[in-house]
């Protein structure tokens, strides 16, 4: 009705005055939702739907593709890693490098491809690069016959194996509780495919 | 606005034929799949199962098999063995139900490859097993091969892996 009663006779002044007229009283009646509204959805609830959107959409595709949730089920990697711990798996960390010496990764049992929730893996440190061989004695790492320093490690043992040769691919991974017997203890050489990321923590 | 709003009823409607299309036309990877997950379900004990039923999953896990099938398994703690044919899968199935109060077996991370023919496939997953409700699961590397046998995925050949060698 008042946008009628402004539009008569070009009355373009008018039609200005009244149209301001309806926009400052929506206006009004949109600046003061009551308090529970603007707890719940906020000010604006079409912008707040859009950021609850993009927010999900970010948090899932983070946690699928980039920081995978892990929790640690296992005494393999203690002190270091402590049973029942929570932590992230990086999995960009080896999209410009290879995986190092010392890191802490993620191996996958299976072949490379889909995850299934949950998902299980081995989390153990690199010890052996690819083509290195690794050998045990007295409890201490030997690469290529040269004695690895391992300054992680707070428990000694008495580990003996022969030298183990790591393919062009693959790499020697080991817990971090070295006070396990060797057999008890997995490890061995992984496939570089099968390690999925670095753990963040 | 108009035209957004029905360029998504179309991009709805296409997704949701596509959907319907794999639904009752799955791909050759998901029927294999499907298989391995209903492997897994059948070889699942629950708590208070009686002999009988134990005895229908026996030979409903024989199923899964080819008549030449072989399983090869090297397991900590269980030892190294082959078993040949049928047969002695069931001997090795009904032994073990025996023992147990309860089973839980679970196929996880499962990757299919296809043969050339589409006849055949290779499976491999992480097997999740845990026996009479106990917390800590043995978890083990599984490799499937499977054959297209009279319209039916087979097993012809099952063995375990070491994930670190």
């Amino acid at each position: 009705v008042l946008f009628a009663t402004g539009g008569q006779g070009l009355l373009g002044k008018g039609r200005w005055f009244i149209l301001n007229a309806v926009t400052t009283e929506t206006k009004t009646a949109d600046t003061e939702p009551g308090w529970l509204q603007i707890a719940l959805i906020g000010r604006r609830p079409k912008f707040t739907l859009v950021r609850i959107i993009i927010l999900v959409t970010l948090v899932t595709l983070t946690v699928k593709f980039v920081l995978l949730p892990i929790r640690v089920e296992g005494i393999s990697m203690e002190p270091t890693y402590r049973n029942h711990k929570i932590d992230c798996v990086n999995r960009l960390a080896y999209v410009l490098h290879e995986p190092k010496r010392g890191d802490v990764v993620a191996v996958r049992y299976s072949e490379p491809g889909h995850f299934s929730e949950p998902s299980q893996m081995l989390m153990k440190r690199i010890i052996g690069l690819p083509g290195e061989s690794i050998s045990f004695h007295d409890g201490r790492v030997y690469i290529n016959g040269r004695l690895l320093e391992e300054p992680y490690l707070k428990s000694s043992c008495d580990w003996e194996h022969s030298p183990i040769q790591c393919g062009p691919n693959e790499y020697y991974v080991v817990g971090d509780n070295r006070s396990m017997p060797f057999e008890y203890h997995v490890q061995g050489r992984a496939e570089r495919d099968h390690i999925i990321g670095k753990v963040l923590l | 606005m108009k035209t957004v709003l029905r360029s998504i009823l179309i991009l709805a409607f296409l997704a949701g034929c596509f959907w319907l299309y794999t639904l009752l036309f799955p791909s050759a990877e998901k029927v294999v799949l499907k298989r391995i997950a209903s492997l897994a379900a059948t070889a699942t004990i629950a708590r208070g199962e009686g002999p009988l039923s134990r005895a229908n999953k026996v030979s409903n896990l024989i199923g899964f098999f080819a008549t030449d099938a072989e399983i090869a398994y090297d397991v900590n703690g269980v030892g190294a063995r082959t078993l040949s044919g049928r047969d002695e899968i069931r001997e090795a199935a009904a032994g073990g139900f025996v023992g147990l109060a309860s089973l839980n077996v679970r196929f996880q991370d499962a990757t299919v490859r296809m043969g050339p023919d589409r006849q055949n496939a290779e499976v491999s997953c992480t097997a999740n097993v845990s026996a009479n409700g106990e917390p800590n699961s043995g978890i083990q590397e599984l490799h499937f091969n499977l054959r297209k046998i009279d319209g039916e995925w087979l097993i012809t050949h099952a063995e375990t892996v070491k994930t670190l060698r």
